[in-house]
């Protein structure tokens, strides 16, 4: 007899369960749909299935650029972001030194002050140095949203690896470069492609700070914002939107089952319950 | 071939902080030995592995690794080779890249890598297990595999973390005779850490019994097991009857204590300096006492002490007795499973006998 | 007894190679000068510290930024939580969307956590993927539906005939604001309160069960106190970031969204008074370091991460 729930209970809570990812990808799916519709305007009546809007769409330069310019940034983004992050995670789980609440701290206050703020400290700093704003401008606190994803998502793969298996790598002649090049990374590289995977997910979507310090670049959101401002939009928005969210939702999806399954494979070698690899990194705020 | 110990320790010590791990701890390891160190968990038989192996630094004097200081040069510049507790096999490389892991770095040319590889995987048992992934194989192939990883490098010593600890009662008596034979078959230096007073009996040339940080007594395992030199070493190895005893008199190269009209208990002085009206704590092993039944009268000149059976416990080879004896004090006595043992009895009175040189003094005080 | 201390289960950390500092250097540096410093020279800005910056800026030290922000019955509105003030506007909206997010997260989590079985962590994903996507495109997709010659309301009147007109509050109102901001952040309140839920030990269940307990009481006294770390955890999560909210009150809360996070923006564009515009970003930082005082010890990376 299951403690947490009787035979109704549960059937009511499926329900709701079902009723949530209806309501969760319903806007989606209902957009997807009306992007096929040949009208003008995301509404009823149904006139009839085209796909002009994705052809306009790809036809159209203003958009087709915004795309290019959120992708370039995004890639540059996430390779800074997955670089840093790879050595902040080894420092917060392998090793213990002095300050490290406080240096964990910083690397992850940012997901916990609201954009807002940060796009004015950037706008700020920025014009404080004379810095021109644009992609670098965007690059640079587009790292600093995302470190702290990227760490979270890297930490707990690196909390799986046995600091036996980085020792046995010294013991037979490696030194710690070799050490982290053929062993660590290997087994690190799942958590880091979902890593640079969800910090481009971050970076192409951003709009808060891009409208305080993108400048007169055009990236994607920017877009679509100054879009979503006028009284009537771009019939070929919901068609682009269609796409972007297909392909992000497939992108993100893909990266969690594989970082599952690698996941699986390190704890099917580890028979036995090895030492605890590291500590908790807490919030010390 | 190498003269001069494979490995000295020297006045090594390690503290983390305010704790002490190792304390002042000395030992020289020759070419081709069998050492283990043997202790509970926390007396600093793990640490001081490490800091042979380089992961631990030690915070005074030194080590030598065949006469060459080592105190400083980290662990990828070591000629020992580690095989770890629980294995820590690459698992996205395979067995034969596992074993060949450290050759690569020594740039061996790939023939001689490929070659050294089998040889070793033959040595092990395990040929033709080159292609397989270390999360195929059992825990007792990954042991050997580990193993084999280790010993490939034809390392100056060979460490073995606590490798048995993970395995089977049935599988780890195996690998105990595979190590030896694979050790005797290389000649390699093995330094193995235990807890199990078994496993450190059974394989080992010497061992070093280590308590809180020292090391209690170093000796070939018949050395240690019989006359354990320390209460610490006697009660950690093997099971042990301890009994005070007042010295009464001493006879030669003995010292006596008399009980009652009939009964008295003879142990060797060794050197400890005994001296009349001083106590001593004495040892003796159960399975060297023997168990007289009424009207038996022991021979000889040894230790006799009367009681009365407190309890049988059948544990199939053996037989344990518990008596409570005349002293007042509860002894072990251990015999083989036969028809003799079988009829003693709870409630029996008997009297035990023991040689005087199967006994020895462990502490005294005055 | 003296103790060396160790017993085998102590962590092992790897000894040599780079130092600890070394290896965080570069990311602690780009965020130092990136965000921390930022951040300060916020405060400095506010305070007439730093100058030059904008045409209305004060030159020297001053507090007429702060002055004029809390005084201002816009913006502050006094202390009144339920006035008009920019500020409690904002906090209104954001306990609002925290609660109705938690509430519909909690069973939704609570199933997966306690009765989905080996399911459970597929189901999870299908649950956070949407929130991994984009945020403006999800917006996007609520506002074509909800607008007055969106989906709904053309299906509503036109299609199926049973409305006169458009449905008014649907949008361009607080409801629209709730009801996106809170579609939005649903997934990743879900988070938290599953990995707290699955961390606890269902012999309790049994035990309280065994002691008498019938199943809704040992919801009541056993899982949902222990649920609780991970509860505060989410709420906290959505509560600090939508304070400062100003994207989708503008997109689907028409004029009556302009937000705390809208007046801060605006000062930095329209305005250009951007000490002023500092002010209240300092402002917000305060109020979400008090928020963390209080409430920081439930943000256990960790219950995040899963």
């Amino acid at each position: 007899m299951n403690m947490a729930a009787s035979r109704s209970g549960r059937g009511a809570l499926w329900v709701a369960f079902w009723l949530l990812v209806v309501f969760l990808y319903a806007p989606i799916l209902i957009l997807i749909i009306f992007s096929f519709n040949d009208r003008e305007l995301v509404s009823f009546p149904w006139e009839g299935f085209t796909t002009r809007w994705y052809h306009e769409f790809l036809a159209n330069e203003t958009i087709l650029k915004a795309l290019k310019t959120s992708a370039w940034i995004a890639a540059g983004a996430s390779a800074v972001t997955t670089a840093l992050a790879i050595p902040a995670s080894i420092a917060l789980s392998r090793r213990r030194f002095f300050g490290k609440g406080l240096v964990s701290g910083f690397l992850l206050a940012p997901l916990v002050v609201p954009l807002v703020v940060l796009g004015t400290a950037m706008l700020i700093l920025f014009n404080y140095l004379g810095f021109p704003f644009g992609p670098l401008t965007l690059i640079i606190g587009h790292v600093i949203i995302a470190l702290p994803f990227a760490i979270l998502t890297i930490v707990p793969r690196l909390d799986r690896i046995p600091v036996a298996l980085e020792e046995a790598g010294r013991d037979l002649g490696a030194n710690w470069w070799t050490t982290f090049r053929t062993i660590t990374f290997p087994l690190l590289a799942p958590a880091v492609l979902s890593a640079y995977l969800i910090s481009f997910t971050i970076s192409f979507d951003e709009i808060v700070l891009a409208s305080f310090i993108a400048g007169s670049t055009t990236t994607f959101p920017v877009y679509v914002y100054s879009q979503l401002r006028l009284p009537t939009q771009l019939p070929q928005m919901p068609a682009v939107a269609a796409v972007v969210l297909v392909v992000s939702t497939i992108v993100v999806s893909l990266a969690e089952i594989v970082r599952a399954r690698a996941d699986r494979a390190l704890d099917s070698v580890e028979r036995v319950a090895d030492e605890p690899a590291a500590e908790v990194v807490g919030v010390e705020v | 071939m190498n003269e001069g110990p494979a490995i000295t320790i020297r006045n090594v010590s390690k503290f983390f902080g305010d704790v002490v791990a190792v304390d002042d701890v000395s030992l020289e390891i020759p070419e081709g030995e069998f050492l283990t160190l043997l202790g509970p968990s926390g007396c600093g038989k793990t640490t001081t592995m490490r800091m042979i192996a380089g992961f631990e630094e030690p915070s005074g004097g030194s080590i030598l690794l065949r006469g060459t200081d080592v105190v400083g040069i980290p662990p990828h510049k070591r000629e020992v080779n580690m095989c770890f507790q629980h294995y820590a096999l690459f698992p996205h490389m395979t067995v034969g890249e596992n074993i060949a892991y450290g050759l690569k770095l020594k740039k061996v040319p790939r023939d001689e890598r490929a070659r050294r590889v089998d040889e070793m995987l033959e040595l092990v048992g395990l040929s033709g297990y080159g292609a397989r992934k270390p999360g195929q194989l059992s825990g007792g192939q990954q042991q050997r595999i580990a193993l084999a990883r280790a010993l490939v490098n034809r390392p100056a010593a060979l460490l073995l973390d606590e490798p048995l600890g993970a395995l089977d009662v049935k599988l780890r008596l195996q690998m105990r005779l595979e190590l030896k034979r694979i050790q005797h078959e290389l000649g390699t230096t093995f330094v193995f850490v235990t807890h199990d007073q078994e496993e450190a009996l059974s394989m080992s040339d010497r061992i070093a019994v280590m308590n809180q940080g020292h090391i209690d007594q170093l000796g070939e395992p018949r050395q240690v097991y019989q006359h354990p030199e320390t209460p610490f070493v006697a009660d950690f190895v093997g099971v042990l009857n301890a009994l005070e005893v007042r010295i009464d008199a001493l006879e030669g190269a003995d010292a006596l204590m008399r009980v009652g009209d009939r009964d008295r208990i003879v142990v060797p002085t060794a050197e400890t300096g005994v001296s009349v009206g001083a106590t001593a704590l004495v040892a003796v092993r159960p399975e060297r006492v023997e168990v007289l039944r009424d009207g038996e009268e022991p021979d000889g000149a040894g230790s006799r002490l009367r009681g009365t059976v407190a309890q049988v416990v059948y544990l199939g080879t053996l037989t344990q007795f518990h008596i409570d004896t005349v002293l007042g004090k509860r002894l072990i006595a251990h015999r083989l499973s036969d028809d003799r043992a079988g009829e003693i009895a709870q409630g029996d009175e008997i009297t035990l006998t023991w040689a005087r040189e199967d006994a020895s003094i462990l502490h005294t005080s005055d | 007894m003296a103790t060396t201390g160790l017993t085998s289960r102590r962590r092992r950390r790897p000894s040599g190679g780079a130092s600890s500092w070394g290896i965080v250097a570069a990311p602690l540096t780009w965020v130092i000068v990136f965000f921390v410093t930022p951040v300060i020279m916020i405060a400095i800005y506010s305070v007439g510290g730093i100058s030059g910056l904008s045409p209305n800026d004060i030159e020297e030290w001053t507090i007429t930024p702060w002055k004029d922000f809390t005084t201002s019955p816009v913006y502050m509105g006094g202390l009144n939580p339920l006035g008009s003030g920019l500020f409690w506007k904002s906090i209104r909206m954001s306990t609002i969307v925290s609660f109705t997010s938690l509430v519909l997260a909690y069973p939704i989590a609570y199933l997966l956590a306690m009765l989905a079985g080996k399911r459970k962590y597929t189901l999870l994903l299908i649950i956070i993927v949407p929130f991994l996507t984009s945020y403006l495109l999800r917006v996007l997709a609520w506002r074509v539906l909800l607008n007055p010659q969106g989906v709904i309301n053309t299906f509503l009147v036109d299609t199926v005939g049973i409305l006169n007109g458009p449905i008014p509050w649907l949008f361009n109102s607080s409801f629209s604001i709730y009801l996106v901001l809170s579609y939005v952040w649903v997934p990743f309140v879900a988070l938290p309160i599953f990995v707290t839920l699955e961390g606890i030990d269902e012999h309790l269940l049994e035990a309280s069960s065994d002691l008498g307990a019938s199943r809704w009481k040992i919801f009541r006294t056993v899982t949902l106190p222990l649920s609780m770390p991970g509860v505060i955890a989410g709420f906290i999560f959505v509560f600090i970031p939508t304070i400062g909210e100003f994207i989708t009150p503008q997109l689907v809360g028409g004029p009556g969204g302009f937000m705390f996070g809208s007046a801060i923006q605006s000062a930095f564009s329209f305005g250009l008074d951007w000490q002023f515009g500092s002010a209240m970003a300092m402002f917000l930082v305060f109020t979400v370091a008090i928020l963390l005082a209080i409430f920081g010890r439930y943000l256990n990376v960790r219950s995040v991460a899963g």
